[in-house]
């Protein structure tokens, strides 16, 4: 094999993909943006929003323990721990055992998707009214560690963690989001 | 501009399977490709006046699909570092990691590319752009392209047919 099959054979991979998206429906969505284009208060408000929405991290684990609280004897992959005013702090060191981590934070009583590889669960759908205060409200500062603050998910919302990875491919954080809570993403 | 914008169709019929695989490559999902990719066709065919005489539409939009996704992790994630990224147990293979019938031996070489090497792999097999719009494209030089799709053919070969390698005298 040649480097002009070895082109080809690597070719026919994007062919193996379809993009089932009618083209009325990207036309529908097209004449909105347009339309939306027209009323530069939008559009200046919506950069607003974005703007303050970028989310710094500042710190490197585990110096984010809690003051007062013991580290743990033995480091494990990840810890949950569930404070007297009612928030939760999710220290994460590996991504390991993903199902665990999602049940322990149901029990403490936060709706949640844990996904480490592979595919959100297909139920899981994004908040529609995610927003940086939201987003603020429910996961507190900077972090690490990530502090969730469970009374702050409004009714019917869940959380989702997955990780972010590195352009190279290698899973560099823990990234927290907003889902519709359903029983196919976050639990019964 | 004629509402109907048949080049438009014709061009989102040509080409949307092809930016669909590439977007694929660098989001590694398909809904979430499928997504962004359907967004940055609409905002094509909201400027398809200008898009339309852009060297390469199909690379702008992969490249607006690619910037909208940058966009939403920060604006929709909360990240916290983890630990220690080199630990990790249990890392399926690329197969795993794709809804798709996509080749997993060819996925898997395909991500193990830096990701300079993916992208010009992505413009120039996949959406068939010439070393010059490649170059435009990555804001990058003509001879730097060439250098990363030798090289990226060279890890290739080496990932996907190692065993004729070895057949090779040195």
């Amino acid at each position: 094999m040649n480097d002009d099959d070895l082109i080809t054979l690597v070719r026919e991979q994007r062919g193996s993909v379809e993009m089932t998206t009618p083209v009325d429906q990207i036309i529908g969505r097209g004449r909105t943006l347009r339309a939306r284009r027209r009323l530069p208060g939008v559009a200046a408000g919506a950069l607003a929003v974005a703007a303050a929405a970028v989310l710094a991290v500042t710190a490197l684990l585990p110096a984010g323990h809690q003051a007062g609280r013991p580290l743990p004897a033995q480091l494990t992959a990840w810890t949950v721990t569930r404070h007297a005013d009612g928030t939760i702090t999710v220290t994460v060191r590996q991504l390991r055992d993903p199902q665990g981590l999602q049940r322990t934070l149901r029990a403490d009583g936060v709706p949640a998707s844990v996904t480490f590889f592979g595919h959100e669960p297909r139920a899981c759908q994004r908040y529609p009214r995610m927003s940086a205060a939201l987003m603020a409200e429910v996961f507190g500062g900077h972090g690490p560690p990530l502090v969730i603050h469970p009374k702050a998910l409004p009714h019917g919302v869940g959380v989702q963690l997955n990780p972010m990875h590195h352009p190279h491919g290698a899973p560099i954080a823990l990234a927290a989001g907003l889902v519709q809570a359903s029983p196919g993403c976050t639990g019964p | 501009m004629g509402a109907n914008r048949p080049d438009f169709a014709e061009f989102y019929r040509r080409s949307k399977d092809e930016c669909l695989f590439t977007v694929l490559l660098s989001v590694g999902d398909r809904d979430t490709a499928q997504e962004l990719l359907a967004e940055a066709f609409a905002r094509a065919w909201a400027s398809w006046r200008t898009v339309s005489r852009h060297p390469a539409p199909a690379a702008w939009v992969v490249r607006t699909a690619l910037n909208a996704h940058v966009s939403r992790w920060r604006r929709h994630r909360r990240e916290v570092p983890l630990a220690d990224p080199g630990a990790i147990a249990d890392r399926p293979t690329a197969g795993e990691a794709f809804d798709s019938p996509v080749d997993p031996r060819i996925m898997a070489a395909l991500l193990r590319l830096p990701e300079r090497q993916r992208q010009v792999v992505a413009l120039r097999l996949f959406l068939d752009l010439d070393t010059a719009r490649t170059a435009a494209a990555l804001g990058i030089a003509p001879g730097t392209v060439q250098a990363h799709l030798g090289r990226a053919i060279a890890a290739l070969r080496a990932d996907l047919m190692p065993e004729r390698q070895k057949e090779i005298p040195s």
